[in-house]
């Protein structure tokens, strides 16, 4: 990093934004303790820096101009939505002006022929598919927070369903983004495909605010299947649950989800949401969608292979209650494990491997956990190679803290020795800034140049992702 | 002439025969699928391996010498016409598989190799490359990566972005580049999707890790008849409104089927204003339930006829009078021209009328053949380039049908690339602001402009020029737009 990243932006410069903003926007702007702290970061770890002031735009043109009063300033600027995020995205390193989208929520239009929609930034996920209720669309990605959209495309969010239907990459169509310098510009659009210029939507999908605001989001939607059902089945051992998936992706079955428990966390889901039935072993949920008789095809052939590798009976969940019900336990797994060792801190792991790696990766860091002494469940999106671990410390012990980041460590390190990631989809932050350099080699100048072609003040998002 | 003494350095870096620059020899190279733009290189290259092509770079970045790369020379817009001031540098001698790895499903490519090579070679995994542009016999991957290229599949399977894993590239400063990574998803802003569709003006390519797919157990095809077009672009939209994604969807007009049934008899009904080609592929339920559904789909949306192929001879008889199209097109006129916009779906009806009547008001016959189902329209304008005038009526007849299509919200370029062919409808697609942020990215990754030298994205200046010209004549389309 070098001194211009270091350096806070001049105190003067940002006393004066924050009096114009202040001016501007009225109670849309605010400087409060209370405000600031809750925009010093998402839900990951809380050691972080509080914006000057947090402001709360309307439209596309206060957004434009809020940062051309930062740019010219030079004083940061970092896009929020609603701080989900769990790698310090939105901490603002050198304090300056957060941009908080969630007062952007109008879904602006739904062409349903088309298979797409176009919605502000600050529209939160639950809210898009509700708004698309009695269309026959839905739109997929599933993080498990209530992401906003904006948010989602930023860091370009995966999540349970990913295997089946990608990640944000493959389903914003175009976007609306001030720039660095405060211009208003629009990429990609409509058309399906386009081989006109460079890909800039993707571009800003997943540059974590550095390159500029996100305002608006054109999204592909896909039809609600037909029918849709869900199954359990428990492993007597944490391999074979692993080997059930690789076989599953290797014979090409269409799931629209698999996920993975290991008996540590299905001990903590079982408590936190009062499942009944289950036995605290490893545990795969998996979920098919499409027709009637497909989703029937694609169970059986699942049913098949879990048997092979000595998997429970399943147990069928094709009531929408029953589905939501499960689906709520993974969704709140997370927070079971928080409950599950009451007092401790946690933060989460992201690796992603190749399929075919899986089983080894898996199994190599079930060892490391065991070794560290920690309580870590696993949990993840194992269809895609992704799979995440919760690793469980006690704050008031700094030695624990330095087991755990060992922890967490070995299993990114892993990861990227055997080809995949450390970060499937919770993004760069600046938690991770290390890593990048590591997995990336010479295409980080590259980055860089990016970076400083797309914002050479260095204004959007300082210090995180690509820092210069 | 190229500078001796660099001519002199590149010969030791290739084997003499990988040298050429008598102009027999370098003639071959001086146009790429779009044949009426050519143009003389000083010299052509055609290294053997990474280290080679680092070494050209590096020289012809000190020397200031533009570089176009070149796979197959297939592409349609002249992304690889030759610049008449710099070297061609032809990839075709990277054709291994390095690997295939049926586990992770992915295999490891030189750019060199042909498209179709890849399935050929993962067939025996019961794997294949899904990407399938018409020229998948002859076209490389490298030249896919450069163009995003699509095809016939793609809308259930995703343009080439989506099925490529990974990037080996040099920069014109030599350095070695990898973009994307093995796993999902890859840290750090997406440089892998920015290499795709840059038409080799930010990097040369020379490894690509793409991702295979299953072979899918059953693939079926209908064959659907209409009396009026506009009732077959309805058809298009109601089968995608329903939110079935078939793995193929192309729609052939009344012209083309005159074109094609005669030259390869695929039982086309020649009394149809329109056909559909609707392709359902998977687990044989669900393939047999897909079929049923678009069946009573395209029943509703007035179909005259309906046919569901019953083998996979009879399926591949529907397709080959699709992937025909454009022979069929070079058997009834003496020359033709393949536009390539695409429009939001739900534009489909309305387009296509307008470009029936355009046809009569210029006076060109238009045969209509293209991807329905992602709504990429090909018109294929036919005219006879011994005719005076008639080239020129072609060009302000496509002009005029990329105009109509970003107009409905869509794109001058589905998959063919802007090339040199479509530089100056740039400037209508893209407002200024967004042609600088190309020009910085460009810039962030070839300042001295050296790649490719002038494809695929315009300079303001010309963009001005062009505006000029259009306002003088009273019809600039979006006036709204800022131009300089």
């Amino acid at each position: 990093m070098d001194m211009k990243t270091m350096l806070r932006p001049d105190a003067g410069a940002v006393a004066d934004v924050v009096r114009r903003l202040c001016g501007d926007y009225g109670d849309r702007a605010v400087t409060s303790h209370a405000v600031r702290e809750h925009h010093s970061h998402g839900e990951g770890l809380a050691d972080a820096g509080m914006p000057d002031v947090v402001v709360y735009p309307h439209s596309n043109d206060e957004v434009v101009a809020i940062v051309r009063l930062c740019a010219a300033a030079r004083v940061p600027v970092i896009p929020f939505g609603v701080g989900t995020s769990l790698e310090g995205h939105v901490a603002a390193l050198f304090g300056g002006v957060c941009v908080d989208l969630s007062q952007m929520n109008r879904v602006l239009e739904i062409n349903a022929e088309d298979l797409d929609c176009r919605v502000q930034a600050g529209v939160t996920r639950e809210q898009v598919n509700a708004e698309l209720k009695g269309t026959g669309l839905f739109f997929p990605i599933d993080p498990g927070a209530n992401a906003t959209i904006g948010g989602m495309a930023a860091t370009r969010a995966s999540g349970t369903n990913a295997v089946r239907y990608g990640t944000m990459r493959e389903n914003v169509l175009g976007l609306t983004v001030v720039t660095a310098r405060g211009e208003l510009i629009r990429t990609g659009g409509r058309a399906r495909k386009s081989s006109a210029g460079y890909d800039l939507t993707r571009l800003y999908v997943g540059a974590e605010g550095t390159l500029g605001v996100i305002t608006e989001i054109q999204l592909r939607l896909y039809g609600v299947p037909e029918a849709i059902s869900a199954a359990v089945c428990q492993f007597p051992d944490l391999e074979s649950a692993v080997n059930t998936v690789i076989t599953a992706m290797q014979s090409g079955i269409p799931v629209a989800r698999i996920e993975l428990l290991d008996d540590v966390q299905m001990d903590a889901s079982i408590r936190y949401s009062k499942l009944e039935g289950f036995a605290v072993q490893p545990t795969l949920f998996f979920e098919f969608h499409g027709s009637p008789a497909g989703v029937s095809e694609q169970s059986a052939a699942m049913q098949a292979i879990s048997d092979e590798f000595g998997g429970s009976a399943y147990q069928w969940a094709t009531l929408a209650e029953d589905r939501t019900r499960l689906w709520k336990a993974r969704h709140a797994a997370y927070y079971a494990a928080l409950a599950f060792r009451p007092g401790m801190s946690a933060f989460a792991t992201d690796a992603c491997v190749p399929i075919s790696r899986l089983a080894d990766c898996i199994m190599q860091t079930k060892k490391d956990i065991e070794k560290s002494g920690l309580t870590a469940p696993i949990l993840g999106h194992v269809g895609d190679g992704n799979f995440h671990l919760v690793v469980l410390f006690d704050p008031k012990v700094t030695e624990q803290r330095a087991r755990a980041e060992a922890l967490a460590k070995a299993v990114s390190m892993r990861a990227i020795a055997m080809g995949g990631t450390c970060t499937g989809e919770h993004g760069i932050g600046w938690h991770k800034l290390d890593v990048l350099a590591q997995e990336h080699g010479e295409a980080v100048e590259s980055m860089r140049a990016i970076k400083r072609a797309l914002d050479p003040d260095n204004i959007m998002n300082p210090g995180k992702t690509v820092p210069l | 002439m190229l500078d001796p003494s660099l001519l002199a350095a590149l010969g030791e870096i290739v084997v003499p025969s990988a040298l050429l620059t008598a102009p027999e020899d370098t003639r071959p190279y001086e146009c790429d699928g779009l044949t009426i733009f050519r143009e003389q290189a000083l010299a052509v290259l055609l290294p053997e391996n990474e280290a080679q092509v680092v070494a050209i770079l590096k020289l012809c970045h000190t020397a200031r010498v533009p570089v176009v790369a070149r796979g197959a020379g297939t592409g349609l817009s002249g992304g690889a016409t030759p610049n008449r001031q710099g070297i061609v540098l032809s990839l075709a001698k990277f054709n291994r598989i390095v690997n295939i790895d049926p586990l992770t499903r992915t295999a490891v490519v030189q750019p060199g190799v042909r498209n179709l090579a890849v399935s050929e070679a993962a067939a025996r995994y019961g794997l294949y490359y899904a990407p399938d542009p018409s020229s998948q016999i002859a076209c490389t991957i490298g030249g896919n990566v450069a163009e995003n290229s699509g095809g016939v599949h793609c809308l259930k399977y995703g343009l080439t972005v989506h099925n490529v894993r990974r990037v080996r590239a040099v920069l014109i400063s030599g350095e070695i580049v990898e973009f994307g990574g093995d796993a999902l998803d890859s840290p750090g802003y997406d440089l892998l999707a920015l290499i795709h569709g840059s038409e080799g003006l930010l990097a040369v390519i020379t490894e690509v890790t793409v991702r295979l797919t299953p072979k899918p157990q059953v693939a079926r095809c209908v064959l659907a008849a209409f009396d009026d077009l506009e009732k077959a672009g309805a058809a298009v939209a109601a089968i995608i409104g329903a939110g079935i994604i078939p793995a193929g969807l192309e729609m052939m007009d009344k012209l083309t089927i005159s074109a094609v049934e005669p030259f390869v008899k695929a039982g086309y009904p020649l009394d149809a204003e329109a056909i559909l080609l609707c392709e359902s592929d998977g687990a044989p339920d669900e393939v047999s339930e897909e079929i049923e559904t678009v069946s009573a789909l395209l029943q509703r949306c007035g179909a005259t006829l309906i046919e569901v192929s019953q083998s996979e001879t009879q399926r591949l008889k529907f397709w080959s009078g699709r992937k025909a199209a454009f022979p069929a097109a070079g058997r009834i006129s003496p020359d033709y021209y393949c536009i390539d916009g695409t429009i939001p779906r739900r534009s489909l009806a309305p387009t296509l009328k307008r470009i029936g009547e355009l046809s009569k008001e210029f006076g060109l016959p238009c045969m209509n053949v293209f991807h329905a189902g992602d709504g990429n329209l090909h018109p294929l304008i036919l005219y006879d380039a011994n005719k005076p005038g008639d080239r020129e009526t072609t060009i302000a007849f496509g002009a005029k049908i990329l105009e109509l299509c970003i107009a409905a919200g869509g794109t001058i370029t589905g998959e063919h690339g802007v090339g040199v062919e479509k530089i100056d409808e740039m400037c209508v697609q893209f407002a200024a602001l967004e042609l600088e942020r190309f020009h910085s990215v460009k810039h962030a990754f070839d300042p001295d402009a050296l790649l490719n030298p002038g494809k695929a994205v315009p300079t303001l200046h010309r963009c001005a020029e062009m505006g000029r010209m259009h306002v003088h004549r009273g019809q600039l389309p979006h006036a709204e737009l800022p131009r300089f």
